[in-house]
C-alpha cells in the first residue's frame, strides 16, 4: 500500500475521525465510512483504514478485507480524471470492449490502473444503465453516448484541456460545459451573458480586417442547415481576450477531431468546417466597429 | 394558484439527464418567461418516461404532443410554434419507422401504446421529488387504509390471491414468502429492499427509484404492517447517485408527512427506513450477501437453509423483495389481488418490466402483461431491428440467463416458457442481437463478468467460471480443438451443480443456451477458424477498398499504430496487415465506407 501522501494528513487523521463520529462509529457503516473516506482523500491509504479500524473498533484485518472485497473502493491513489468505460450487455454488443481497448492503448494503463502523470485513471463498470445510449463512457462524471473507437481520441484530448464535452445521443450536438485558455489558464466561459442556455464562450475575434469581442454558443449544431456559400467566405480567428493566445485550436471537428476552420455567416452563425467534409454551426454574437455591417455583407 | 392552460412534462430520467435535460428545463422556463406564458404553461421534471434512446424528451400536456432529442437551442422555436401559433413543431416530432410518417403523440406510438403500465405508471407522469404529486395519484391511501381497516392477514391473502412472484429473477411467489416472515418466530423482524440491480443491462429497479420512489416506501411500510417488522432498508447500489438522491429525499419527505416512523395513522404501528448504498460487487444481489453488506462485511454469501425470512440481517427474520416486486404491492392492495391475476398468463401474473437495449430501434423500458410474446415487443414495440440487419437472438437474464433464438420469436414472455426454452425471465433485461453479434462472443462476455465477480468463496465458482472463460478464449482466439468443446459442456455442468450460490449455480448458463441454439457457430470458430458474425479481432482482418477509397487520410490520421500509409502517386490508402492491430478504429471513422472487415 502507498502511504505516502497519507502520512501528510498526520497520524491522527482527524479527518477520518470526524466521518466515522458522524456515523456514531458503527460497525455496520463501515462501508459509508469507507466511502466518505475515500470521497475526502481520494482514495483509501493505509493510515486512513488504520483510523477507521481505531475508530470502528473493528480490527485493520476486517476494514481492509471490506476495503478489498467492493470495486468501489481504491487503495491506490487515483489520476485527476477518471474514464470509466461501462461493459454492459448492450454496451458490449455495440462493441463497448473495443472502446475500452481503444481508451487502453491511448492512455497505455489496463483498466484498473492510472497513468503514470497521475492525469487518468481507467475503470470499467459492469453496467452503468444508460443501456439507450451504449456504448456509455464517462468522463469525471460526464457522459458520451455512443463512443466507438474512433472517438476515444478526442475525448481525451477533451478531458485533457479542461474541455469536456457530453454529447446527444445521435452525437449531432457538442457542449462545452468548461473552457479555458490553454495558454494562460484563465476561463473562457461567461456565465453572465448565456446563448443557447449555456454560458457563452468569451473571444477576441478577428476577420476580413476588423477586430471585436465574440459570444460563441457552446451548442453544436442547433441552427437549421449551414449556409450554403459559407466555403466563399473570410475565416474568422479567435483569440484569449485575457493573454491573445490563438484559440482556433479550441474548436475541433466533431468527427475526426482536428482543428476546424471558423467563418462568420449570416444571422449570427459561426460555421465550423473542417477537412474531411465536416460542417457545424454555432450561435454567435459578435460587438466592435463595423462587425454588423461585416457580417451583413458576408449573409 | 394560477391556472395552467399547459403542462410540459419534462424527463428527468438518468438517460435524459445524461443527455442534457436539465439546460433544456432551464431554457424551456426562461422563454417561457420572456414570453410571458410562465403563468399558462408549467415545466414538470418527471421519473423516466421509457424512450431512453430519444432523450431529452418533453411531452406537453393536454394534447400528449411528444417532442425528442430536444436541446436547448430548440426552445425559443418550439414555444414560439407549439405555445405561440399553437400548432406542433414538426421537426422534434418522432418519425414513424415503416411509413415515415410523423407521430404527433405519445398514444399514437407504438412503442408506448402496446404498453400496459402497473409498475410505471407514475414514473414519467408525476415529479418525483414532490411528494404531493404522489399523494395527489392516491399514494399512501393503500398504507392508511391497511393500517385502520385490514390485518396483516388480509394483506398477505391478498398478495397470494394476485399471485404476484418475486420480479428479482428467482420468481417465488410473494405471498408465501410474507407469510413464512410474519410466522417466522421472533420479536424483531426487518423488511429490506434489494435494489442492488447489478444485472448488465436491466435498468428498471433504477427508474422506478428515480421515478416514482415513494411507491416502494409506501409498499415497504406495508409489508413491515404484514410481516410485524418496524424497521426498513433500501441497498442500492453506488452506481446510481440520482436513485440515491432521489430516494433519500423521499424518505424526508415520507417522514415530515407522517407517513414513516412512529404510531403511523394513530396506530401503534411504527415504521422507518433507512438507506445503505453498495460498493460495486454484483453477488451482493444474491440476498444473503447482500445482507452481509448491509451489516457492514464482505459480501459473500452463505448456504441456505436457513433462509434469511427465518435468519436474516443480524439473524432475525428478514423480508426481502426487489424494488420491482414492491412497486407492485400498491396496486395490488388498492385494486385487490383478483384484478392482478386477471392479468397475464396462469402461472405467472401481472405484468413485468422489460429493458429493452441493445441492436433494437426504440430502446428504453417496456412493461408489458406476462406472456406477451418476444415478436411483439421486438418489432411492435422495439420497432425491430434498426439498419435492415436481421434478428438473430435476444439474451434474457443478464449472466444467469440465456439467448433465445429466432425460431422462438413467438415465445410467451413468462417464467415457464422461458424456462422451457433455456433461459430465465431474471430481472428483465432483454438484449437483443443482430446477425453483427457473435454468440461465442457474448458468452465469453458474460463468462468474463462471472469471473470477476465471482466472490471467490467456493471454488467450483471461482475456479470453474475461470477455466470456463480460458476455453471460450481459445475458441474465440481460433486456437481450440473439437475437444475442447466437449471438455466445456462437462465443466459448465459441474459448476452449475456444485457452486453454493446463484452466481455460480447460473453462471454456464449463457454458454450452454449458445450451445444448444448456435453450435454452428462455435464449430465454425473452432473447426474454419473463422467468425462468422467478424467480431473476434484473431479471426478478422481490416482492408481498403481501393474504389470507394477518397485519400481524405481520416483514417491513417485516426490509425493508433500508423499502420495506414498512402499508395505512392494515387490518392489511396492500404493497411499493412501485418503491423494492424484490428482496433476498428479506420472502419469507424471512414465515411464513405471504403474500409472493410473480412
Amino acid at each position: 500500500m502507498d502511504t505516502m501522501r497519507g502520512d501528510t494528513i498526520g497520524a491522527d487523521a482527524p479527518d477520518v475521525a470526524a466521518i466515522a463520529a458522524a456515523h456514531r462509529g458503527s460497525r455496520a457503516a463501515l462501508i459509508a465510512i469507507l466511502r466518505e473516506v475515500q470521497a475526502a482523500r481520494g482514495y483509501l491509504p493505509e493510515d486512513a483504514l488504520r483510523a477507521v479500524a481505531r475508530h470502528t473498533g473493528r480490527s485493520l484485518v476486517d476494514v481492509y478485507a471490506v476495503a478489498s472485497f467492493y470495486h468501489s473502493f481504491s487503495l491506490k491513489p487515483r489520476g485527476r480524471h477518471t474514464v470509466c468505460a461501462c461493459l454492459g450487455t448492450a454496451c458490449h454488443v455495440r462493441g463497448g470492449q473495443q472502446v475500452v481497448e481503444a481508451l487502453s492503448r491511448e492512455l497505455g494503463v489496463r483498466a484498473g490502473e492510472t497513468t503514470p502523470d497521475g492525469e487518468f485513471t481507467l475503470e470499467t463498470a459492469n453496467c452503468l444503465g444508460a443501456c439507450a445510449l451504449g456504448p456509455v463512457v464517462v468522463v469525471d462524471g460526464r457522459y458520451f453516448a455512443k463512443v466507438n473507437p474512433g472517438k476515444v481520441r478526442r475525448i481525451l484530448s477533451q478531458a485533457r484541456s479542461g474541455v469536456a464535452a457530453p454529447e446527444a445521443a445521435d452525437g449531432e450536438r457538442a457542449l462545452v460545459t468548461e473552457a479555458v485558455c490553454p495558454e494562460c489558464g484563465r476561463p473562457l466561459l461567461d456565465a453572465a451573458r448565456p446563448i443557447d442556455g449555456y454560458p457563452s464562450l468569451q473571444v477576441s475575434a478577428q476577420c476580413n480586417g476588423w477586430r471585436g469581442r465574440a459570444r460563441i454558443s457552446c451548442v453544436d449544431g442547433v441552427l437549421d442547415g449551414a449556409p450554403e456559400n459559407a466555403a466563399a467566405l473570410e475565416r474568422v480567428r479567435l483569440f484569449c481576450p485575457h493573454c491573445s493566445a490563438g484559440l482556433n485550436d479550441l474548436l475541433r471537428c466533431g468527427e475526426c477531431g482536428v482543428p476546424t476552420v471558423s467563418v462568420l455567416a449570416g444571422d449570427g452563425a459561426l460555421v465550423q468546417m473542417c477537412g474531411c467534409g465536416e460542417q457545424r454551426v454555432r450561435r454567435a454574437e459578435v460587438e466592435g466597429a463595423g462587425a454588423r455591417r461585416e457580417i451583413a455583407q458576408l449573409s | 394558484m394560477p391556472a395552467y392552460r399547459s403542462t410540459v412534462l419534462l424527463c428527468a430520467g438518468g438517460g435524459c439527464i445524461s443527455c442534457g435535460c436539465l439546460p433544456v428545463r432551464e431554457a424551456m422556463e426562461a422563454e417561457l418567461k420572456r414570453r410571458n406564458l410562465a403563468d399558462e404553461v408549467r415545466v414538470v421534471q418527471t421519473g423516466c418516461v421509457g424512450s431512453c434512446d430519444l432523450g431529452p424528451v418533453l411531452i406537453v400536456y393536454p394534447d400528449e404532443v411528444f417532442y425528442q432529442k430536444v436541446s436547448p437551442g430548440d426552445v425559443p422555436k418550439l414555444v414560439d410554434e407549439h405555445f405561440l401559433k399553437g400548432r406542433v413543431f414538426e421537426r422534434l416530432l418522432v418519425k414513424s419507422a415503416e411509413t415515415d410518417n410523423l407521430i404527433a403523440t405519445q398514444r399514437e406510438f407504438a412503442f408506448f401504446n402496446k404498453q400496459v403500465k402497473i409498475v410505471l405508471e407514475n414514473c414519467g407522469v408525476i415529479d418525483p421529488e414532490n411528494i404531493e404529486e404522489y399523494v395527489a395519484r392516491g399514494g399512501y391511501l393503500a398504507l392508511g387504509q391497511v393500517i385502520s381497516e385490514r390485518t396483516p392477514e388480509w394483506v398477505i391473502e391478498e398478495l397470494k390471491k394476485s399471485g404476484l412472484r418475486g420480479r428479482g429473477g428467482a420468481g417465488f411467489p410473494a405471498g408465501t414468502k410474507w407469510d413464512f416472515v410474519r410466522k417466522a418466530p421472533g420479536e424483531r423482524k426487518y423488511v429490506v429492499c434489494n435494489a442492488d440491480e447489478g444485472d448488465p443491462g436491466a435498468f428498471m429497479d433504477r427508474s422506478v427509484l428515480e421515478g416514482d420512489p415513494h411507491r416502494v416506501l409506501e409498499a415497504m411500510a406495508i409489508a413491515g404492517f404484514a410481516a410485524s417488522a418496524d424497521q426498513g432498508y433500501i441497498y442500492v447500489r453506488a452506481e446510481y447517485p440520482l436513485a440515491i438522491r432521489r430516494t433519500r429525499r423521499a424518505i424526508q419527505q415520507a417522514r415530515e408527512a407522517g407517513f414513516l416512523g412512529r404510531n403511523l395513522f394513530e396506530s401503534s404501528f411504527s415504521f422507518d427506513i433507512d438507506i445503505r448504498v453498495g460498493a460495486g460487487a454484483f453477488v451482493c444481489g444474491e440476498e444473503t450477501a447482500l445482507l452481509a453488506s448491509i451489516e457492514g462485511k464482505r459480501g459473500i454469501p452463505r448456504p441456505r437453509p436457513p433462509f434469511p425470512a427465518v435468519s436474516g440481517l443480524w439473524g432475525k427474520p428478514t423480508l426481502i423483495n426487489n424494488v420491482e416486486t414492491y412497486a407492485c404491492i400498491v396496486p395490488i392492495i388498492t385494486r385487490g389481488g383478483d384484478w392482478y391475476a386477471s392479468i397475464g398468463t396462469e402461472k405467472s401474473k401481472g405484468t413485468k418490466v422489460f429493458a429493452l437495449a441493445g441492436k433494437i430501434r426504440n430502446t428504453g423500458l417496456v412493461e408489458v402483461p406476462m406472456g406477451t410474446t418476444l415478436r411483439e415487443i421486438v418489432y411492435d414495440i422495439g420497432g425491430g431491428v434498426p439498419n435492415g440487419r436481421k434478428f438473430k437472438a435476444a439474451q434474457t437474464g443478464g449472466p444467469s440467463g440465456g439467448c433465445i433464438p429466432a425460431e422462438h420469436l413467438d415465445i410467451p414472455m413468462d417464467y415457464e416458457s422461458l424456462a422451457k426454452v433455456g433461459s430465465i425471465v431474471g430481472s428483465g433485461g432483454l438484449i437483443i442481437m443482430d446477425e453483427d453479434s457473435c454468440m461465442v462472443d457474448v458468452a465469453k462476455f458474460f463468462m468474463e463478468f462471472c469471473t470477476d465477480e465471482s466472490c471467490g468463496k467456493c471454488p467450483p465458482c471461482r475456479v470453474g467460471t475461470r477455466q470456463i472463460y480460458g476455453l471460450l478464449d481459445k475458441i474465440t482466439k481460433g486456437e481450440a480443438r473439437i475437444e475442447d468443446l466437449h471438455l466445456l459442456e462437462e465443466l459448465c455442468g459441474m459448476v452449475k451443480e456444485s457452486s453454493l450460490c446463484g452466481l455460480g449455480q447460473t453462471a454456464p448458463n449463457p454458454v450452454l443456451s449458445t450451445l444448444r441454439y448456435f453450435r454452428d457457430e462455435y464449430l465454425e470458430h473452432i473447426v474454419d477458424r473463422r467468425c462468422p458474425a467478424k467480431v473476434c479481432p484473431s479471426l478478422i482482418r481490416y482492408s481498403i477498398d481501393e474504389a470507394a477509397c477518397t485519400g481524405c487520410s481520416l483514417c491513417a490520421r485516426n490509425c493508433p499504430e500508423n499502420t495506414i500509409f498512402k499508395v505512392e502517386d494515387q490518392k489511396k490508402y492500404r493497411i499493412d496487415p501485418a503491423r494492424c492491430v484490428k482496433c476498428g478504429v479506420c472502419f469507424d471513422v471512414c465515411r464513405f465506407g471504403a474500409v472493410v472487415k473480412s
